[in-house]
């Protein structure tokens, strides 16, 4: 991977990020060396091997569904954490125009 | 004080020789007046200490038994969440978001009798090795406050190094409670994945995170990870624990212990007073008993690449929720797509930017399967290589960090010679399995640490090494001047 194709306004787009004029220029140099150093694991022979998010044998650990260990003052305090909150609503811009 | 570890001070309290009262207030003050130059703490808990520390009196006068840490002050890296308190990730995005609830770790550290004694600095979202992208500033090494303490739980093992709290928690993601516990010159330990919950803890990349204990000791270091360890049911990933750590660790030598040397951890480039204490360290413990074994973990070269491809695309994702609406402040704009934008792009530090816009393009179309697939089947390779050699030894003995702490600024535009800093570090989050961090030397009145790596669960097994190691050796009780 000599060549190493990184799109900075596609990525900071998809990441939903706004970047200075002085971050979009370092990154437009570091983030490239980055990648190219990472690339380094093509090197590596995986042909054989399976991709494991979790090493663990376990799979889906579920509990029974239901309501449990809330009580008024958590609700309260959730309330308080959120940016905008009318009473016990809250309050979200709208996404549709 | 003559107090220095946490048992000293359990033991104190109990016999009666010193109040817990007492204790909190000796270190509240110390912190007011020595934490200025350092920067550990970003706030205390006074009220609330001051008033754990009564009860812990009250019970003692009443004649009740005392729980295993009573009275003991902890410190909690500001990425946890403490009811009532900011949790800030040491990010200008959440300065001002208050946690409803208390994480596991900080649940069962007050049952415990433990008292919160304040948050400290970390790198913002715990994203650094040197404690230099909190947003409110660097944290400085005790043992010279011109050099970096580590990262990222930089305030912990600096606040435990200069004698503000005997006992902290951090966070490891890739070496951030192992690395700074090198530099500090203190005992630092990451527990086996899913040894204890991460409930409460603000997720950096969830499939390596762990929380752990910082201290002078391995001996305090096993007392706190007991009271932290177990399954909890809002944590999916941790587990059920067969044998639980044994608290007193009473080893003086290595009898009837191997341990492998991984000749891939002694590079060119590594600090050569690192190189030789960490040789010393092995000589001593062939002199008390340990069998001595040469080993090779080939992918070793690898581990920093596969890290640093698996945790900026896990913090991309986990990071997507900080977009100013359900957290932090909202930007107030006519544009909803602008809101989002201005509140992560004036939210975030540098670092953080860099993560994420790393771990965005890793998971884009096209680059997923190159290189997050890719960097997962190489973490089963180093997982399996692990696995092989742990067929032939106890514990791994190797150098935590290759050079012992740099100044501040130095590395902080190279990006790349950052993430070297985690080289030895990485590895043991990859595979999921256990490590700690001893002081072993000095450099230039600098500490140097020593690495035991365990297999999975086998958290009993190192720290009976680093006890057996701390009870031959008096690094751990040195303190910076």
């Amino acid at each position: 991977m000599a060549n190493i194709e990184f799109n900075l306004d596609r990525v900071a787009k998809l990441a939903m990020l706004e970047l200075t004029d002085q971050e979009r220029a370092k990154f437009q140099e570091q983030l490239p060396s980055i990648v190219a150093y990472i690339s380094k694991l093509q090197e590596v022979d995986t042909s054989n091997t399976d991709a494991k998010t979790y090493l663990s044998d376990r799979v889906n650990v579920f509990r029974a569904d239901e309501v449990c260990d809330s009580d008024e003052d958590t609700h309260s305090r959730l309330i308080a954490a959120f940016p905008n909150s009318k009473g016990d609503a809250l309050e979200v811009p709208g996404i549709f125009e | 004080m003559k107090y220095r570890t946490a048992i000293e001070i359990r033991n104190a309290i109990e016999a009666g020789e010193i109040t817990a009262l007492e204790v909190v207030e000796y270190y509240l003050a110390k912190i007011k007046v020595e934490d200025k130059a350092i920067n550990a703490f970003l706030e205390t808990f006074d009220e609330s200490a001051l008033e754990s520390a009564r009860k812990i009196d009250a019970m003692k006068k009443a004649g009740e038994a005392l729980p295993r840490l009573a009275g003991v002050p902890v410190a909690i890296k500001d990425n946890m969440t403490i009811k009532g308190q900011i949790s800030s990730c040491s990010s200008k995005i959440l300065e001002n978001h208050r946690a409803s609830y208390d994480a596991t770790v900080v649940k069962r550290l007050k049952v415990a009798g433990a008292i919160i004694i304040g948050r400290t600095n970390c790198d913002e979202f715990a994203m650094g090795s040197s404690n230099e992208t909190s947003f409110w500033g660097a944290v400085h090494n005790p043992w010279n406050l011109k050099k970096v303490p580590g990262g990222s739980s930089g305030g912990s093992a600096a606040a435990v190094s200069a004698g503000f709290v005997p006992i902290a928690l951090g966070s490891d993601t890739g070496g951030s409670i192992r690395q700074p516990a090198a530099l500090c010159g203190i005992t630092g330990m990451k527990p086996t994945y899913g040894r204890v919950s991460r409930y409460g803890l603000i997720a950096l990349a969830s499939s390596l995170d762990q929380i752990g204990p910082i201290a002078h000791t391995a001996q305090d270091c096993a007392l706190v990870l007991e009271v932290i360890e177990g399954i909890d049911e809002k944590d999916s990933t941790s587990l059920e624990l067969d044998e639980k750590v044994v608290p007193e660790l009473i080893e003086k030598n290595f009898k009837g212990m191997t341990f492998g040397v991984p000749r891939e951890y002694f590079i060119d480039g590594m600090d050569e007073e690192v190189r030789k204490s960490v040789e010393e360290a092995i000589e001593l413990i062939k002199q008390n008993g340990g069998e001595i074994k040469k080993i090779s973990l080939p992918l070793t070269d690898y581990a920093l690449a596969a890290y640093y491809i698996i945790q900026p695309a896990e913090a991309s994702s986990n990071l997507a929720r900080f977009d100013g609406i359900r957290y932090g402040t909202r930007a107030q704009t006519d544009n909803l797509w602008k809101s989002y934008l201005h509140a992560r792009g004036d939210g975030f530090g540098a670092e953080t930017k860099r993560r994420i816009m790393l771990g965005t393009y890793i998971l884009s179309a096209g680059y997923y399967d190159a290189y997050y697939k890719k960097a997962l089947a190489v973490k089963t390779e180093i997982f399996n290589d692990f696995k092989k050699a742990f067929e032939q030894v106890d514990v791994i003995v190797c150098p935590t960090s290759p050079a012992v702490a740099w100044d501040i600024g130095e590395k902080f535009n190279d990006p790349i010679a950052m993430y070297l800093a985690d080289i030895f570090t990485v590895s043991a989050n990859i595979a999921g399995i256990p490590g700690i961090s001893v002081p072993c030397g000095e450099n230039n009145g600098l500490p140097i640490g020593l690495q035991f790596l365990g297999a999975s669960m086998q958290d009993g097994k190192i720290l009976r090494a680093a006890s057996a190691y701390q009870s031959l050796t008096d690094w751990h009780q040195k303190d910076p001047k």
